[in-house]
């Protein structure tokens, strides 16, 4: 049998994690080891916003540890991953480059809509049962030490996400610092989180009905044997540790007494979370962020096929934006349609691949939000909106893609020197964002006027020209006329003509 | 749940332990006083009592005293305090050494002698001959490695060794007038043999004598200048525990920490001295040691029985020895296999001496080359010198394997021979661990981790048993190999844990000490408990070493008065009391002393009709479930668990080596007339060498007739 050993390591707010796991198309995931040590990381940066070099020096003898023991198992493969804690660090940039040097580890900052992907993910590899409990509403709530991710389902689809600010490390310092003057722990948390997850409710879940809650998070998976709990159930660990000792509640959940402090305003958060959302049943699954980077790279190198299509998530989730700047349906379709067949037919010629369709494709969706704001500047303002608004599954960095294409799709395009003055965008993103635009301003100029004339089109590509043959009784000459234009720049990008045929009906 | 076992927690209800102690010393010198066993093993056993009882002394009784140099009045699950203890224990301890001496000298000199072994007890009894083979023996080898040292106001007493074996004399100067007498002392050289052959005699038997005796007769030697008014050999135990003993509470080391100087370092707790000393040095040797009344054991022998140890050894004498046992190969790996596909094949389990412990060596061994093994995970309480394990484990991390190995140098009195192989291993390239701040690792577990074709492979071996291939010939204990995938992981887990990481989210099947194996076992206790009361059959059996813990003893008085058949078998200490009614009528407890040292834990509850038997390395004492490093271990085989079932059955059955507890704390043999007798430890012996003799591949066939092969289609 084939197999492959991937070391996972987590490097989190309070704790450091690696896990081993041994992937292969048979057996699926196999988790081999899991070494956890506690560092709080981001007691430093949510307090100071920098990271202390007594820490920096254990964080860099445990990852030492770490790459013992993966050359231990001969890993074939291992992906390094940190988030909030070292992302929120002002002095993240010194820190990694010493941390690679001290220890040669390679290791990548997740942005939060990444980080939280790859815990949904991990949900979602747990295929049947994950598919059976979207079926009905369902939210998802994913508490990390800086912040917590809500996200919603609604018959099986992705309908909104959410990042709040309220983690359990983040919570349990600021609570901290007032609990002494104004008392109980419980009540102060209760209060912090119970507003934000109201204004979540009001915008996102409106009269949804959500029936089933899924609590992702460390340490939560400790707590229940059986991962599917009743509301009863749940509250039953809930008064068994909140409203018992530290020891006890360590001694009667078997779990190590110092993270006691962080299960408290978890579970705290949980309930207010369960409550607010009125759900009947709970799921906590046990799975954490490793669990997710090694599903998402057995899927990557197609060890593992999912059952789960994950970009439709992204794509569901960028159509919920769409929908709440007002974005025209129908236009977009259209778009759609023509912006991928383009996408398609011209493999050969951009080099892109399957990522950055789904770029392209979210560009699309996403191109007219900014006209919610504004008719006179829709340009900029979808850039501002793309660039504030977190797309799950995303890196910051895509999002900037994207966001880009979309600005360029009426804007001047800038060349590099020029554009990378604003951004850290690099040569080969900045080409990802001229072909985005090229092939977007294409698409978009054929449906100038929104009145979906462009319904039934081919796309071919012959030797240098590409034709878009549109099947339709109606008058087009308001798209030919701008049409020129548009083909100028995607010529200029792919050294390829385009042009528009109308087949004419007889 | 504390509150309800409360009731059961009656200090009446509880035998001190050190008490209970003595009483097990009492059962080993009951195979010394046992005619019916071969006449050397019986001076083993004397050996043993004796050596048992330094070690007490030198651990138990000192803390005991420092307790009561502390001020510290808390008082023991009896309801003891330390010096009511004390009292009791001396009193105990003075019978059970009068009965040491008594077989001695009544029993075995005599059977000696009878059997062609005559020990001259005092060198006033040699012939002219022997004398003069004894003094020329001391001149030439005695005499040159002896250091007299005479006390007087120049010289202060000199500083005496724990356990050693001294000689003190009286002597006054040949001229002076006044006659005043001084105070001498030399130490029997514990570099030459204490047994001395002396020439045989006629007949051809043997003759030996005591070296103190050859010394005593010389002693004019020493001091030529003067007149040796009298010499007597002594020997004293001091309080030689460096720290505090790990089985007393913590409040107790804090209370010792803060009254620092009032323990007294090294201070003599027993002096041991002949009936026969002249009064006028045993006041001297009282007044510089410090020590009086029960402190001072006066003996009818000589001190220091330990020699009968070497006496033992003494060649010629094979038909007064039991014939020595030799291990038996396991059934289960008499084939031509890789251990790893033995153990594929399904668990293995290990009966120890029964079954050779070259199985566990060879587990170590043939990783170390195996070049699909990436890891070697192991725990190594006490190691015996010169090792074949230790040699694989520097071999693996050689080969490039990762070896980890924890080696726990609290291991009483063994802390010199862990740290050279500790720092032998770390030189090799493994990774050592050196313990865990405030614990005794006592668990016994290797892991192997191999890369296999289909995937990556956990072995594991799990034991009741110290990793010494020595000690493994004495010991009885159990083992089991296996690749099971959740121990496997707890395996690992395990491994994790003792480098210092976190404990992991959930544990599959094993228990460890000292976070969870204490509610582990009290549940299982209460469990039967609960299925008494419902009327459900319910039963325990468990064996173990030592059985002193406050709240299992509580929960096991429970289980009892519920109606739970309970059966204990307790080669050691035990403060459980038997048949007090309404409480623990539904318990026996039987021990045996053997010749193998019972050292296996198991434990067997009914729990309805789906037994569960667990095995590993924790005695249901408080500091193996609170202060030590313990892994318990389930038995699922179905084939292993009957095995075990019947080691225990067999045990329960034992009416030649067991003696039975009784209501009023005393140990009896049973009665065996009209009875097959049964002997555990001899039955195991004979059924592992017929299970090996069944599994010997068959003699070659004799048939002479060849087979032509048939052609192929």
């Amino acid at each position: 049998m084939q197999y492959t050993l991937f070391g996972a390591i987590d490097i989190g707010s309070s704790e450091m994690e690696l896990k081993i796991f041994e992937l292969s198309r048979g057996k699926g995931m196999r988790e081999i080891d899991c070494i956890r040590s506690r560092l709080e990381l981001g007691k430093d940066t949510y307090a100071t916003g920098k990271i202390s070099t007594e820490k920096l020096e254990e964080l860099c003898l445990v990852l030492n540890d770490f790459i013992s023991i993966m050359k231990s198992y001969k890993v074939d493969a291992y992906r390094a991953y940190t988030t909030s804690a070292i992302r929120e660090a002002k002095n993240r940039t010194i820190l990694l480059d010493y941390l690679e040097k001290k220890t040669g580890l390679k290791i990548e900052v997740l942005d939060n809509a990444e980080q939280r992907f790859l815990d949904y993910k991990s949900i979602a590899a747990q295929a049947n049962e994950f598919n059976r409990i979207i079926e009905k509403g369902t939210a998802i709530l994913d508490v990390g030490g800086g912040s917590v991710q809500v996200s919603l389902f609604d018959k099986d689809s992705l309908v909104a996400t959410q990042n709040i600010r309220i983690g359990n490390l983040r919570i349990r310092e600021r609570v901290a610092a007032m609990e002494h003057m104004y008392g109980h722990f419980e009540e102060l948390v209760q209060e912090m989180t119970r507003s934000e997850l109201q204004n979540f409710k009001k915008m996102y879940v409106k009269d949804r009905e959500i029936s089933n809650v899924i609590l992702v998070g460390d340490y939560l998976g400790g707590l229940s044997k059986a991962a599917s709990l009743s509301i009863e159930e749940f509250q039953k660990i809930y008064d068994g540790v909140i409203h018992a000792e530290p020891s006890a509640a360590a001694k009667q959940f078997d779990l190590p007494e110092e993270s006691i402090s962080l299960i408290v305003p978890t579970l705290i958060i949980c309930s207010e979370f369960i409550s607010a959302m009125g759900a009947e049943s709970i799921w906590m699954p046990g799975l954490n962020l490793n669990d997710g980077n090694a599903y998402d790279y057995a899927q990557r190198n197609r060890i593992i096929r999912a059952g789960h299509n994950f970009d439709d998530d992204i794509l569901a989730s960028a159509r919920n934006i769409a929908k709440r700047y007002q974005c025209s349906k129908s236009h977009v379709k259209i778009m759609e349609n023509l912006g991928l067949q383009i996408f398609d037919r011209m493999k050969k010629v951009h080099g892109l691949g399957s990522r950055e369709r789904l770029l392209l494709q979210i560009a699309v969706i996403l191109h007219g939000c900014g006209k919610y704001i504004s008719l006179s500047d829709p340009a900029d303002c979808s850039y501002q909106i793309i660039m504030a608004t977190e797309i799950i599954g995303l890196s910051r960095k895509e999002r900037e893609i994207i966001a880009y294409a979309v600005k360029f799709n009426t804007m001047e395009f800038p060349y590099y020197e020029e554009l990378s003055r604003e951004t850290d965008l690099d040569r080969s993103e900045y080409l990802t964002v001229a072909k985005l635009t090229a092939i977007l301003r294409v698409a978009n100029a054929c449906d100038r006027s929104h009145k979906q004339k462009f319904e039934n089109v081919k796309v071919s590509l012959k030797e240098k020209e590409l034709i878009i043959q549109v099947d339709t009784p109606e008058d087009i000459i308001l798209e030919m006329g701008l049409f020129a234009e548009k083909a100028a720049f995607f010529e200029e990008v792919f050294s390829i003509r385009t042009s528009i045929h109308q087949k004419k009906r007889m | 749940m504390e509150k309800e076992l409360s009731m059961y927690m009656d200090p009446a209800y509880y035998t001190n332990r050190e008490l209970s102690w003595i009483k097990f010393n009492e059962r080993v010198l009951s195979e010394a006083r046992d005619k019916n066993l071969p006449l050397f093993e019986r001076l083993k056993f004397l050996s043993i009592t004796e050596s048992n009882l330094d070690e007490f002394f030198m651990i138990r009784v000192a803390s005991l005293k420092d307790m009561v140099h502390a001020g510290y009045t808390k008082k023991d699950l009896a309801g003891l305090t330390a010096s009511e203890q004390l009292e009791l224990i001396l009193k105990q301890a003075h019978e059970l050494v009068n009965q040491q001496y008594s077989t001695y000298s009544r029993s075995l000199l005599p059977a000696l002698k009878q059997n062609g072994l005559e020990v001259v007890v005092s060198h006033e009894d040699l012939t002219k001959e022997q004398g003069d083979f004894a003094d020329r023996y001391f001149e030439e080898n005695v005499y040159p490695v002896l250091t007299p040292m005479a006390v007087d106001s120049s010289r202060p007493f000199p500083l005496i060794r724990n356990k050693s074996l001294n000689i003190g004399a009286l002597i006054a100067k040949k001229d002076d007038p006044e006659k005043k007498v001084d105070f001498a002392t030399v130490q029997v050289p514990s570099v030459l043999p204490r047994l001395v052959h002396l020439p045989d005699g006629k007949d051809g038997g043997k003759r030996v004598i005591l070296l103190e005796e050859i010394i005593e007769r010389n002693i004019g030697q020493l001091f030529l200048n003067y007149d040796v008014i009298c010499a007597d050999p002594y020997r004293i135990i001091r309080n030689a525990d460096l720290t505090i003993d790990e089985d007393e509470a913590a409040d107790l080391l804090n209370e010792i920490q803060k009254q620092l100087k009032m323990r007294k370092w090294g201070e003599v707790i027993r002096l041991g001295v002949q009936d026969s000393m002249d009064p006028r040095l045993l006041k001297i040797l009282k007044k510089e040691f410090h020590i009086q009344g029960e402190d001072i054991f006066r003996v009818g022998g000589p001190l220091d029985l330990t020699f009968l140890m070497k006496m033992y050894g003494m060649e010629g004498f094979d038909h007064l020895k039991h014939p020595s046992y030799k291990p038996q190969p396991v059934p289960a790996m008499m084939n031509d296999d890789d251990i790893f596909t033995q153990i594929r094949k399904g668990d293995i389990f290990l009966h120890h001496p029964y079954m050779t412990f070259d199985p566990v060596v060879n587990f170590v061994k043939q990783a170390a080359k195996d070049p699909d093994v990436l890891a070697i995970k192991q725990t190594l309480y006490r190691v015996s010198g010169n090792s074949p394990i230790i040699a694989a484990l520097a071999q693996a991390a050689e080969n490039g394997k990762q070896v980890s190995v924890l080696v726990e140098l609290k291991a009483r009195f063994d802390e010199e021979n862990n740290i050279i192989w500790a720092k032998m291993l770390e030189k090799a390239g493994c990774h050592v661990i050196y313990g865990l701040v405030g614990l005794k690792t006592h668990s016994k577990i290797t892991l192997v981790v191999r890369r296999e074709e289909d995937g990556i492979r956990r072995y594991v071996h799990l034991g009741t048993g110290n990793y010494n291939d020595s000690t493994a010939k004495l010991y009885t204990d159990c083992g089991l190999l296996t690749c099971s995938e959740p121990i496997g992981e707890d395996a690992t887990a395990v491994f994790n844990m003792l480098s210092g990481y976190s404990e992991p989210r959930k544990w599959n099947k094993l228990s460890l000490a000292p976070l969870w194996l204490r509610n582990k076992f009290i549940s299982l206790i209460r469990r039967e408990t609960s299925n008494a009361k419902q009327g459900k059959p319910a039963h325990i059996i468990a064996k173990m070493n030592s059985l002193c813990d406050k709240e299992v003893i509580a929960a096991l008085y429970e289980a009892s008065a519920a109606g739970v058949k309970t059966e204990l078998i307790i080669r050691g200490i035990c403060c459980l009391k038997v048949g007090i009614p309404g409480i623990s009528e539904n318990i026996s407890v039987r021990s045996l002393v053997g010749n193998f040292l019972e050292h296996a834990r198991i434990f067997y509850f009914l729990n309805n009709g789906q037994e569960e038997i667990y095995m590993g390395s924790a005695d249901w004492m408080p500091r193996n479930l609170d202060k030590r490093v313990e892994i318990l271990f389930p038995v699922e085989d179905a084939s292993i668990m009957k095995e075990i079932r019947h080691i225990l059955d067999i045990q329960l059955a034992d009416n030649v080596k067991a003696q039975i507890l009784q209501p009023d704390g005393t140990y009896v043999k049973i009665d065996k007339r009209g009875k097959n007798l049964v002997c555990a430890q001899e039955y195991f012996c004979e059924e592992a060498m017929e299970r090996a003799k069944e599994q010997m591949p068959a003699e070659v066939h004799s048939e002479r007739v060849f087979v032509p092969a048939e052609p192929m289609d």
